[in-house]
């Protein structure tokens, strides 16, 4: 992206990055997955964990932004209870909750389904107030190849930026529609038909949220980029039209494959992300097979 | 269809992602005696077990040559070939000549070595691409292996053409059936050939032959694969100059278009690399994109390429 991005900026960016020199644990292993952000943990029994384990995997997150646990076995009820030694698990809105656990979304895709939860870039419910700061999600059937999640670290797509565009844009703040991401017409409608898991739209939990496009980690205290074209409609003070050139620019920007990796899922397998720092993509590359994944969201702070 | 509305494509719909993915072999591989292939993902992309490339019997090839048409890129973990190893199992799939771009490996001419030193800011091969498309025949397979590299990072992405072209909505398939692209040298080598100072951020520099300054080659759009009979969207952005009878200004916006088409993560698997690891590609039918993401770390790779046929 010539005048947006400086190499040399991005170099800077990436040899920060702790994925090159993990921290060695105590309670488990850590295996960085790419240059640029993603972990495998191996080790650790997330039923059981002590708290001093539970301190050291919020540590590997806030070094590696997404973490692949292997090997859990997990009740609904026992990642409830994980995901609120992390904060507050809390149902979430837009889609059926699994009975007996509403804090559990259940995203399952059957061999003829059509529609893959997830399938764009985007940072979950980013058009809430105090959008969800980590998503969990546990594996518990997926094809035997596909599925996979891609992650993107935004802290490197907001530092690969000229610098003299962070300049202009530090202070912007986005428009984020719910509709935009979760309305009728956020999805074909011939292909919703064949989903199991569908994203329900309630018109009267419509609204528009403020961000920051570059919002501040309230952990590093470092800026990351934070839109995607599934929620941001437009610059706060601009039209649609007036905002989407320099939008698009940002959203392919955010996405370069050297701020990504791809986690590969096993059953048993418990991903966890943090999503003010990094987006993710769900793979629809299994045609014919069942994908059955349990989700939690635990509830984040007001972006700044 | 006009081509002239077709600039900006939509996403692939579902239906239509679907539809091409599930021909994809990916999801149900043949049964092999010689060798062991797992698939990567469901688009393409296989790593292949229980065979040593230096010693291959005829039959082992030939099952090779039928996991690549199915899986398109292989990767053979464990091989660790010496350079002459490597240059033989190349031969095996053809024709092995020079790469005239860079300055080829001592004693070796059929490799190219590949280095990034820790200090490298550009690296070789980013961008999705596939190799040597400005050549009249370019080449059918890469032979790349992994010679020393960082822990984490410097992974390889690769794209199923095929599946771009299927999945593109039949009456845009229809428009661009009959069209060409030039292919142009001096569009994705230009700056490296005329700048003998871009050594400073890139150990191994592209270094065009004077020959070669002009090279421009004009190819199918959707080029038809000479095994398989499929045809793949074979747009090389970085070096697609301009459609056939088109000024480069007015292809552009379509250049952008399909090239983003084909980089579609339902497309795509991605590779990580070990000393040792040999993987082999079919140009004809992927793209691929080496990921500079190794700041300060040291790589280096062994290139060979097969040479291809006119592409159809």
């Amino acid at each position: 992206m010539p005048g947006y991005v400086s190499t040399f900026q991005y170099q800077s960016a990436i040899s920060h990055a702790p994925q090159f020199a993990p921290r060695s644990y105590r309670h488990f292993t850590v295996s960085p997955i790419t240059g640029a952000m993603g972990a495998d943990v191996e080790g650790i029994d997330l039923a059981t964990a002590s708290d001093a384990a539970i301190a050291e995997l919020e540590q590997a997150l806030v070094d590696h932004l997404a973490l692949m646990i292997r090997d859990q076995s997990l009740e609904p009820a026992q990642q409830i209870a994980f995901a609120n030694r992390l904060g507050r698990a809390f149902p979430w809105p837009f889609a059926r909750e699994m009975e007996g656990y509403p804090e559990i979304t259940e995203l399952i895709q059957e061999p003829g389904d059509k529609y893959a939860f997830g399938g764009t870039w985007h940072s979950d419910s980013c058009n809430f107030e105090k959008p969800p700061k980590y998503t969990m999600l546990y594996c518990v059937e997926c094809p035997p190849v596909g599925g996979d999640t891609g992650f993107s670290n935004q802290y490197l797509a907001w530092e690969s930026l000229d610098p003299k565009l962070r300049a202009e844009l530090e202070d912007v703040r986005t428009v984020a529609s719910a509709e935009l991401g979760y309305g009728t017409g956020s999805q074909d409608a011939e292909v919703l038909a064949n989903a199991t898991t569908k994203v329900t739209w309630n018109p009267e939990l419509n609204h528009e949220t403020l961000h920051p496009l570059a919002r501040t980690h309230p952990v590093t205290g470092r800026k990351a980029l934070y839109t995607c074209d599934s929620f941001t409609a437009r610059f706060e003070g601009k039209t649609q039209e007036e905002s989407l050139p320099l939008l698009r620019k940002l959203w392919a920007h955010a996405v370069t494959p050297e701020f990504t990796c791809r986690l590969r899922w096993k059953p048993g397998s418990l991903a966890i992300w943090d999503n003010r720092c990094c987006m993710h993509y769900a793979h629809s590359d299994y045609p014919g097979h069942r994908r059955h994944m349990r989700r939690i969201v635990v509830e984040g702070e007001r972006p700044v | 269809m006009p081509l002239a509305s077709l600039p900006v494509l939509r996403h692939p719909t579902a239906y239509d992602m679907q539809r091409a993915l599930l021909h994809a072999p990916q999801l149900a591989p043949r049964d092999y005696h010689h060798i062991k292939a797992a698939p990567l993902s469901g688009a393409l992309g296989a790593e292949v077990t229980g065979v040593d490339l230096a010693g291959l019997g005829a039959s082992a090839l030939a099952e090779i040559a039928d996991a690549l048409s199915d899986h398109l890129v292989l990767v053979f973990p464990g091989q660790a070939l010496a350079p002459a190893g490597q240059i033989a199992f190349a031969r095996r799939l053809g024709p092995v000549k020079t790469w005239p771009y860079a300055r080829p490996m001592p004693g070796y001419p059929e490799l190219t070595e590949l280095v990034s030193g820790p200090s490298d800011i550009h690296n070789f091969g980013g961008g999705w691409h596939t190799d040597s498309s400005t050549f009249p025949r370019p080449p059918a397979f890469t032979v790349l292996q992994c010679i020393e590299g960082p822990d984490a990072g410097g992974d390889t992405s690769f794209a199923n053409q095929y599946l771009a072209w299927e999945s593109l909505p039949e009456a845009v398939r229809g428009a661009l059936a009959g069209l060409r692209l030039i292919h142009a040298t001096s569009k994705g080598f230009g700056d490296h050939s005329r700048s003998t100072g871009s050594s400073h951020v890139t150990t191994t520099p592209v270094l065009v032959p004077a020959e070669h300054e002009g090279l421009e080659s004009s190819h199918p759009v959707a080029r038809t694969h000479p095994v398989t009979g499929r045809k793949a969207l074979y747009v090389n952005a970085g070096f697609a100059d301009r459609f056939d009878g088109w000024s480069p200004h007015q292809s552009q916006p379509l250049l952008d278009a399909l090239a983003a088409h084909g980089g579609i993560p339902e497309f795509t698997c991605r590779v990580r690399w070990r000393p040792g690891t040999l993987v082999v590609w079919d140009n004809r039918c992927c793209l691929h994109y080496a990921h500079n993401d190794y700041a300060g770390q040291r790589r280096v790779m062994r290139r060979a390429v097969v040479e291809g046929e006119v592409p159809l």
